[in-house]
């Protein structure tokens, strides 16, 4: 088993280190200029090709790959004279839009992905499954009829549409939440939570309506098992049955998706947080698009990569613990 | 490359407008409807009735103290360093707040607003006779936010960062580094050796620490406004961050920056050490400015017509969509707290007179278009005033109404039959003939910003000069890349929109048209004309009897409206609408937004 979590976190780390040189390589080939960007409207072509020389993007695409990841490592020095800067380990880079440090950028923005992520994820798994599980057992009468139609309402509705007229609604015509602006839990725990309820629930109506669907067609399936038939036949309480047999098989294949579904979150949740204006990951990556960030770009990206590669070592392992043929892979 | 704000990012195409000021109009009051501008001789419409925003405009019922908020989409400020501080909100916006300067406008509604003031010099500043030798006197008790004494070698540092090009990055006006006589070497303070630091401080002198003399290499009669431009003002060294310093600059004015989380909130707070007996200019009522970024776009109209709890003290840093003016300007409902005004902007299509060398094409190409089509287009006569030049109404002492070419229709409409004999009259002459097979056959490729209103902008473009023969190869750019892109490979045609600097056409006509202006891309002296205009433009920059150099701009935009160089468009205009708590916000003038520090709240 050591053996098995071992060899899932080196091919993890591996699989990490192509992802970084993909996106170091494709994001260096884009037609913007990264040496131009560092420079104003009066820019002349000499002063952008000092900048060229002074941030290393005129020596060749491999070696500009060995600096960054030697950054990661060592910390990394950017600029001339005076007014170099210094970015510590783990330097992602220096972002001359921002005037900050990649790294200090994306451990600002994580605590708010972060909380908008999980609390959107308890909420859509209370909200999924339940309703799931209810249209299941209701199969066919109003209860089913109103979670179904729940989940394609919430399938066909875009995340933008939800987000805007969550806001408009809830703070614009019927004021009854302050517009969302984001505060750390420690600072203000109440208005942490305010601030987030209308993009938790945002997020949990848009997601949760898949999680109905699969949660209904699961329980569904395992209740027409025979096993569950010779349960009932025994005598047992259908209430224990459903809770202690049938969701536990119905819901392995859901919480193997959630935990990708989750980790994609982590990566940053792009509509909801530019709508609800909340600092995250995801608006500081399409922030950076929009203004060609290209060292805060790799970045976003590397961070995406890096939640989706650990949920899948994650859950390769949680199946190695359920599944001892896994291991043998 | 400055932030446009939205009226004129849909009219110039998200074109990111260059340059700052505006200059004095010819009349307008605060709180009445007033025209801006007259008819000229030949119909051509200039007028129209500017809105001042009403009892927002006056100081009716302010009390001390409060919250101002800031509604804005972007997701930061642009800048705050005062050397990069280019745009025109940023710097009416941080010019009333945080930074001073030796000079500064007065903050007054209308044209009075355009008058020069002496800010941290106790006056406007003494020329030598020739204008090439200006100095100026520190007042007592200014003071940075820490406390210590702003004194001629703080104003002499900060100047020297825009020599700095790898710090600054251009960002700001490079005035200082076009007039001021300092060696060519001069590589900014960072990096600077003591023998390139001492030839520097011969061309920016302290006499003593509250006397500082500049030394510029040309005549420049009004140098007294190029340094209220923020970039002229001071820094401390020890306080210098280098390229970090845009996000915590220090205070000299009413406020200070207090905190600044980039993506949400810059707070602004008074300034304890600023004292209102050493500032004649400012008059803070406010207790804090919130300014807060990343709100969405299509939500920040809807709150400011909402007008509910905060928001009744805020006021918007972008102008209201186009969706947005049907609702706010029909009626009287909004009348106290909406303006519709000249923001100093004139758009302008940049010809290429390497590739496009005939007159007569030029010439069809504006009589062929239609202009009020594309005006509709893009949001009606909300967006702008078509223009007759180059040089904004506002800008009344440089501005006179030139007279357009024989057969453009003064309604904006095309005139086909017009153009079409200019093309028959371009097809016969020899000298046409590289021009017009490029136009007729291949095609002139227009470059202008990428966004949704020029999509249906150019298709009216193409089909106005398909009329005539002309073809159009559409070529859309990414605004942010549009000013570069021109510089690096300018297209037949470029879009593209500009304000004054200051009050003097000196910052419209040179850096637009000559060569080492700085945002001069139409290939302008492969024209055989070039050098005469050159000679005129020399002439008038260094002419110091105002009245005289007035003329001259006049005559000189005449010329190029002539010549065709460019394609005038719009003096474009913008609404803003602001919460119904707050007083004391109008048009100031020279930047053609609020004077943002001098704000008040009514109970």
């Amino acid at each position: 088993m050591l053996y098995f979590i071992l060899r899932r976190t080196v091919f993890a780390v591996v699989l990490l280190l192509a992802v970084s040189l993909c996106t170091y390589v494709l994001f260096s080939a884009l037609p913007s200029d990264p040496a131009a960007l560092t420079c104003g409207k009066n820019c002349t072509t000499e002063v952008i090709e000092r900048n060229r020389v002074r941030l290393g993007y005129d020596k060749p695409i491999l070696e500009q790959y060995g600096l960054f990841m030697e950054g990661i490592v060592k910390g990394r020095t950017y600029g001339p004279g005076e007014a170099a800067v210094h970015c510590p380990a783990p330097a992602l880079g220096y972002s001359f839009k921002r005037h900050q440090c990649v790294t200090a950028l994306i451990s600002r923005s994580l605590p708010v992905t972060i909380s908008v992520s999980v609390g959107a994820f308890v909420l859509w798994m209370l909200l999924g499954v339940g309703l799931g599980v209810l249209a299941a057992l209701k199969r066919g009468r109003w209860q089913d009829r109103v979670a179904t139609g729940f989940s394609v309402i919430g399938i066909s509705l875009p995340t933008f549409f939800v987000a805007l007229l969550a806001v408009l609604i809830f703070t614009v015509w019927w004021p009854v939440l302050d517009f969302p602006s984001y505060t750390g839990i420690l600072t203000n725990p109440w208005k942490w939570a305010k601030a987030l309820v209308l993009p938790w629930s945002t997020l949990a109506v848009v997601s949760a309506s898949t999680y109905v669907r699969m949660t209904r067609n699961g329980v569904i399936e395992v209740m027409s098992e025979e096993f569950v038939r010779l349960g009932l036949a025994k005598g047992v309480r259908r209430s224990v049955l459903i809770v202690k047999y049938v969701l536990r098989a119905a819901l392995v294949p859901i919480v193997t998706i959630a935990g990708l579904d989750f980790a994609a979150l982590l990566g940053g949740a792009v509509i909801t947080e530019s709508v609800f204006n909340l600092p995250g990951v995801g608006k500081l990556a399409i922030e950076a698009v929009v203004d060609s960030d290209l060292p805060v770009l790799v970045a976003t990206t590397l961070v995406a990569a890096a939640f989706i590669v650990l949920a899948n070592a994650v859950v390769d392992v949680c199946y190695g613990f359920l599944d001892p043929r896994v291991r043998e892979g | 490359m400055n932030k446009s704000r939205a009226a004129l990012g849909v009219l110039v195409g998200g074109a990111l407008a260059l340059a700052a000021c505006g200059g004095a109009s010819k009349s307008s009051d605060v709180g009445t409807t007033t025209t801006v501008g007259s008819a000229s001789d030949s119909g051509h419409v200039l007028s129209f009735a500017e809105e001042t925003g009403g009892v927002s405009a006056t100081n009716e019922g302010v009390v001390e103290g409060g919250t101002l908020n800031i509604l804005d989409y972007n997701s930061g400020a642009s800048n705050l360093d005062p050397q990069r501080i280019y745009s025109a909100a940023d710097l009416s916006l941080l010019g009333s707040t945080v930074l001073r300067t030796l000079t500064s406008y007065k903050i007054a509604p209308g044209k009075d607003g355009t008058s020069l003031v002496a800010d941290l010099a106790t006056d406007t500043g003494t020329a030598s006779a020739d204008a090439k030798t200006w100095t100026f006197t520190l007042r007592d008790g200014i003071t940075f936010e820490d406390g210590s004494p702003i004194t001629c070698a703080d104003i002499q540092y900060g100047v020297s960062r825009t020599w700095a090009h790898d710090v600054t990055a251009d960002d700001g006006p490079l005035y200082a580094t076009q007039y001021l006589d300092v060696p060519e070497d001069y590589p900014g303070p960072f990096t600077a050796t003591a023998e390139q630091e001492a030839a520097f401080s011969k061309g920016v002198e302290c006499r003593d620490p509250k006397t500082i003399v500049f030394h510029l290499k040309l005549s420049v009669s009004d140098f007294n406004f190029t340094v209220s431009l923020l970039a002229f003002g001071p820094v401390p060294k020890a306080a210098d961050t280098g390229d970090k310093y845009t996000l915590r600059p220090m205070s000299s004015g009413p406020f200070k920056i207090e905190t600044y989380d980039e993506g949400k909130t810059l707070v602004m707070v008074r300034n304890d050490k600023w004292s209102q007996a050493s500032d004649p200019v400012r008059t803070p009522h406010l207790d804090r400015i919130v300014w807060h970024f990343g709100l969405a776009e299509a939500i920040i109209d809807e709150r400011m017509i909402a007008d509910q709890g905060d928001d009744q003290a805020a006021i918007t840093y972008a102008g209201l969509a186009s969706q947005s003016l049907q609702t706010v300007f029909s009626g009287d409902q909004y009348a106290d707290r909406r303006t519709d005004g000249y923001n100093g902007f004139v758009s302008y299509t940049i010809m290429n007179l390497k590739t496009v060398n005939c007159l007569a094409i030029r010439k069809a190409i504006w009589l062929a278009i239609d202009r009020e089509a594309i005006r509709t287009a893009v949001g009606g006569p909300f967006t702008g005033t078509f223009a007759s030049g180059f040089i904004n109404p506002r800008l009344a002492v440089d501005f006179a109404e030139a007279t357009l070419p024989e057969g453009l229709n003064a309604d904006g409409t095309a005139n086909t039959e017009a153009a079409k004999a200019l093309m028959a009259q371009a097809k016969d002459d020899p000298k046409c003939a590289s021009a017009y097979k490029l136009a007729t056959e291949t095609g002139l490729r227009f470059d202008h910003g990428a966004s949704e209103a020029w999509t249906k902008v150019i298709s009216i473009w193409m089909d106005s000069l398909k009329a005539v023969g002309i073809k159009i190869i559409d070529n859309p750019i990414e605004p942010k890349d549009l000013y570069a892109a021109f510089a690096s490979n300018p297209g037949d045609m470029m879009r593209g929109g500009w304000a004054t600097d200051w009050n003097n056409a000196s910052t419209v006509i040179p850096p637009l048209f000559i060569k080492d202006g700085g945002s001069a891309y139409g290939n302008f002296w492969d024209d055989p004309d070039y050098p005469g205009f050159v000679e005129r433009v020399n002439a008038a920059l260094v002419e110091v009897d105002r009245a005289k150099q007035a003329s001259m701009w006049k005559a000189l935009n005449q010329w190029l409206v002539d010549q065709v160089w460019s394609i005038p468009g719009t003096y474009t205009r913008a609404q803003y609408l602001v919460g119904s708590k707050v007083r004391n916000a109008y048009n100031w003038y020279p930047f053609g937004w609020y004077a943002v520090g001098n704000i008040g709240l009514a109970a």
